[in-house]
């Protein structure tokens, strides 16, 4: 009997699971949005991991860096989908104990929503793989351009993209289905009706315990935003972990109390005649608060860390050729290796490469500095002089200092001395210990070394009598004969592979400009691309969990806008108010994730050689438009849900 | 038919509060049109308190929402002030619903968020009444409808009662020409609902505040100066208290209703 009993259940049980769906689109379609765009992201990168042409580019870097991206996007797509899940299981809290009111047994209700959650897992992986299969060629040949592969690429269908997906959201919807039997078995009849109402009231804080609380929040900030400016020190680790500490923890104050305490001053000191924009704004912020804490603090990180990610990340792909041109001015160059040197020079012309070549002297001393922002400059340490006229002949940029004056050129520990005032003295280790006055921290080098050596560049008229002087007391090994080369732009590619022949090769490091840079670029690429998909994802997510916790608030306040249009206040009026709390609730983890990432990119800008502010500016810029692009979609719900309201 | 009430002495010294003309309201597209509004004729005069009764179906919250700018007649003219509403457009109903007009609900309609104090003065956070103005206002209606105490508190700390006194003294607050209340006794207990019709023809009598309410219990209208009875879209009776008891009054409603209800009765 019971067998028979569960068999008709099931049936039925299907009847009413389609029945349901087709009735409430409008309540699935966003669930099944998020499902789709989880499909669609994960999959294409699935693609992107599994194809050849991705595999024949990359070397082991490239596959690391797609391994730790898929398992963060993972992440980030369960979250998003978990969340999403419950936004629905809320809203849908009615109909759950409407099923249980008319008799169906928990067991019952639970299937119920297993076999839909079934049905419309099944159905997004269809169609977002479609959809990501037509998508991924887009994807692969915007990441084959950002590094700089040109050649016909073809996107194979990939049964092993499509196997991990299925695995990666067959988990995913074990979370949910385990989610939704929480939420049938966990609830009474009377919370599931009632659950669209909840909401917390907002109690008067504690006045001094919120006060004190409320300022450490900011405090907590402001002392991480200080001490990232301060930690390149003996402690980096520890001060970098001080500082991620001290934000987030901050952040998390300043939603969680700051806010609340702010508001409710300004609240109090209307003394209830609030005006309609802050009761359509302010009073429901202040309601929501603490039930949103947690989220805008997540949101918040989040949005700080993509920000971060694509800006660091785009800066360093915008400024390759800057700084490869900043460690390498010449395409290549000879150390006193003049046979070489003349070698290469008819191997060029051989092949009809037109070239330029540069011969450069310079002589290395012993020299003291003054100022010590590195600890291998507390020893006397080797410097190169070199005459800036020469160097200007040579094609080089570089201002001819003042008699007994001098420029520092090292890229590689410029940034060093950015907190150094200038002039500051270098001491040669001469026997008359001649003192250079240093004027100037150029953030570019004037030759290409392969090793470790700062280029000080003095003008003609001290360096020859420098010259003449440390002849007499060194001999001839301190005058070194640079030969720098300069290609034309349209041979680069040739003059680089004759110069990587090995018959040229003198060290282990025998790199030229065009091989850096295509190097650079190709790994600064995938960089960016797996920065700027991820930084996507993260957008959208964060974006949608907005929007879609906008949607239920607006559906939640729906009452309240049909009594304000009832006592006269007009849509226009009543959008006001809306677009008043949308600017806040989206506007304010833009802000603080943007203040975050401003300081976290300018306490890494010791990494760049080159000015950031640029790429930086235009990915932030990027992600704030599409991040407005959601709160300009939640406005649009709230305008309609008010406009039906009455 | 025992129902020769309708007294035709009205006061025509009191000036005309609203006059409605014929008003008729169908709903339904074309080949399925329900008319739930027959033609209505009603005038009220400064100072009433007109109840509107009828069985569920004769089309009272229809006229109410009709006569309240909420919704639009499909015939007829109603005049409010002298302004004819049936030719305004939405924005100007809407200023105008907000500075003429006072609404009081069955369900309150209190915004949760907000406090007592901020709901009340909510009505006029878009005039031009100065601060000191509105909080005097808000003072001595406070006063009236004894609620000063509850000023800072939500919603959801306050009775049923409170809340409606709450929602009455936020329909009082821009000084309205008309308040309409929609069953404002609805979802009280017996006590609360006659402190709150207490207190309503209190402010009706010493404020001279004019109140046109919807409600099916004879109670309730019983303190009202005026009953209007509908049937199926038509006016079918009126009452007038006039110097009557309110017990006396809320006999003759009652008998009144017992006709009205009786249809079914005779066509046993």
């Amino acid at each position: 009997m019971c067998r028979l009993c569960s068999g008709v259940t099931a049936l039925t049980l299907f009847d009413l699971v389609k029945r349901s769906m087709r009735k409430n689109i409008k309540h699935y379609y966003l669930y099944f949005f998020a499902l789709i765009l989880s499909v669609v992201l994960y999959f294409v990168f699935a693609t992107l991991q599994h194809d050849t042409a991705v595999a024949e580019q990359g070397t082991g870097t490239m596959g690391t860096a797609f391994q730790v991206a898929g398992i963060l996007l993972i992440v980030i797509a369960g979250i998003f989908i978990v969340y999403a899940n419950a936004i629905f299981l809320k809203r849908r809290s009615r109909e759950i104990g409407l099923y249980q009111l008319i008799g169906l047994t928990k067991r019952a209700v639970a299937r119920l929503l297993i076999l839909e959650n079934m049905l419309l897992g099944i159905m997004a992986l269809i169609v977002g793989i479609a959809v990501g299969m037509l998508v991924s060629r887009v994807f692969l040949l915007l990441l084959m351009k950002l590094i700089g592969y040109e050649a016909f690429i073809e996107v194979s269908f990939s049964t092993a993209a499509v196997t991990q997906t299925f695995f990666v959201f067959l988990a995913i919807f074990v979370l949910t289905t385990i989610q939704m039997v929480f939420t049938v078995y966990r609830n009474s009849l009377l919370s599931l009706f009632n659950s669209e109402k909840q909401g917390q009231h907002p109690r008067k804080p504690k006045t001094a315990v919120s006060a004190i609380l409320a300022l450490l929040g900011i405090g907590l900030i402001a002392f991480g935003y200080w001490l990232s400016g301060r930690m390149l020190n003996a402690m980096i680790f520890f001060n970098m972990l001080a500082v991620l500490a001290t934000v987030i923890l901050g952040t998390y104050l300043i939603f969680r109390v700051t806010i609340s305490w702010l508001l409710y001053r300004i609240r109090r000191s209307k003394n209830g005649h609030l005006g309609l924009e802050n009761s359509l704004s302010l009073a429901p912020l202040m309601h929501r608060m603490k039930s949103n804490a947690n989220s805008l603090t997540i949101i918040t990180v989040l949005s700080a860390m993509t920000l971060t990610m694509t800006a660091a990340a785009y800066s360093m792909y915008y400024s390759t050729e800057r700084e490869t041109q900043a460690i390498m001015p010449f395409d290549f160059m000879f150390e006193n290796e003049a046979g070489l040197a003349d070698d290469i020079s008819e191997e060029l012309d051989v092949n009809g490469i037109s070239y330029q070549r540069e011969a450069v002297e310079t002589f290395v001393v012993p020299a003291e500095f003054e100022e010590k922002p590195a600890p291998f400059l507390e020893r006397a340490t080797d410097i190169a002089l070199l005459s800036s006229e020469r160097l200007q002949q040579a094609g080089i940029e570089v201002d001819t200092p003042k008699n007994g004056e001098a420029s520092f050129h090292d890229v590689s520990v410029a940034t060093l001395f950015n907190s150094v005032t200038l002039p500051f003295d270098l001491t040669l280790q001469d026997e008359e210990r001649t003192i250079l006055s240093i004027t100037e921290i150029a953030q570019q080098n004037v030759l290409n070394w392969s090793f470790f050596t700062s280029q000080i560049v003095v003008n003609e008229e001290t360096y020859q009598s420098l010259k003449e002087q440390l002849a007499v007391e060194s001999g001839e090994t301190a005058l070194q004969q640079m030969d720098g080369f300069h290609i034309a732009e349209q041979d680069m590619a040739a003059a680089s592979a004759i110069y990587q022949q090995d018959k040229y090769k003198t060290s282990d490091l025998h790199v030229d400009y065009y091989s850096s840079y295509e190097d650079a670029v190709q790994s600064n690429g995938l960089l960016i691309f797996i920065a700027g998909f991820l930084g996507l994802v993260f957008l959208i997510s964060t974006g949608s969990i907005l929007y879609f916790k906008q949607m239920t608030e607006a559906e939640q306040e729906k009452q309240s806008y049909a009594t304000l249009r009832q006592l006269g206040f007009t849509v226009k009026d009543i959008m006001r108010g809306i677009v008043r709390k949308q600017a806040f609730v989206f506007g304010l983890p833009l802000a603080i994730g943007l203040a975050h990432s401003i300081f976290a990119i300018q306490a890494a800008s010791f990494l760049f050689r080159t000015d950031i502010l640029f790429p930086a500016s235009v990915a932030m810029g990027v992600y704030a438009l599409i991040y407005l692009v959601f709160a300009v979609l939640a406005v649009g719900y709230y305008k309609k849900t008010v406009k039906a309201a009455l | 038919m025992t129902t020769q009430n309708k007294t035709i002495t009205q006061k025509t010294s009191k000036q005309t509060v609203l006059q409605a003309h014929n008003v008729r309201k169908s709903f339904g597209a074309r080949g399925n049109v329900q008319q739930v509004l027959k033609g209505i004729d009603l005038r009220v005069a400064e100072g009433e308190f007109v109840g509107i009764m009828g069985a569920s179906g004769a089309g009272k919250t229809t006229l109410l929402n009709v006569l309240a700018t909420i919704d639009r007649a499909t015939e007829g003219t109603i005049l409010i002030d002298g302004a004819d509403i049936s030719k305004m457009k939405d924005a100007e109903l809407s200023a105008f619903r907000r500075n003429q007009l006072g609404f009081i609900f069955q369900d309150y309609n209190l915004l949760d968020t907000l406090t007592v104090k901020e709901n009340i003065l909510l009505p006029v956070s878009l005039g031009k009444m100065k601060k000191q103005a509105a909080e005097a206002q808000f003072q001595s209606i406070a006063k009236i409808l004894d609620i000063e105490a509850l000023a800072d508190k939500y919603p959801h700390e306050i009775s049923g009662g409170q809340k409606q006194r709450t929602s009455a003294a936020r329909a009082l607050i821009n000084q309205p020409s008309l308040v309409f209340a929609d069953e404002p006794t609805g979802a009280l207990d017996s006590k609360s609902a006659s402190s709150l019709l207490g207190t309503m023809a209190d402010v009706n009598k010493q404020q001279g505040v004019t109140i046109m309410m919807v409600t099916h219990d004879p109670l309730a209208s019983s303190y009202c100066s005026r009953v209007v009875f509908l049937k199926d879209g038509n006016v079918y009776s009126e009452l007038y208290k006039g110097d009557k008891t309110r017990q006396a009054f809320f006999q003759e409603i009652l008998n009144v209703q017992a006709v009205l209800g009786g249809d079914s009765v005779d066509a046993l």
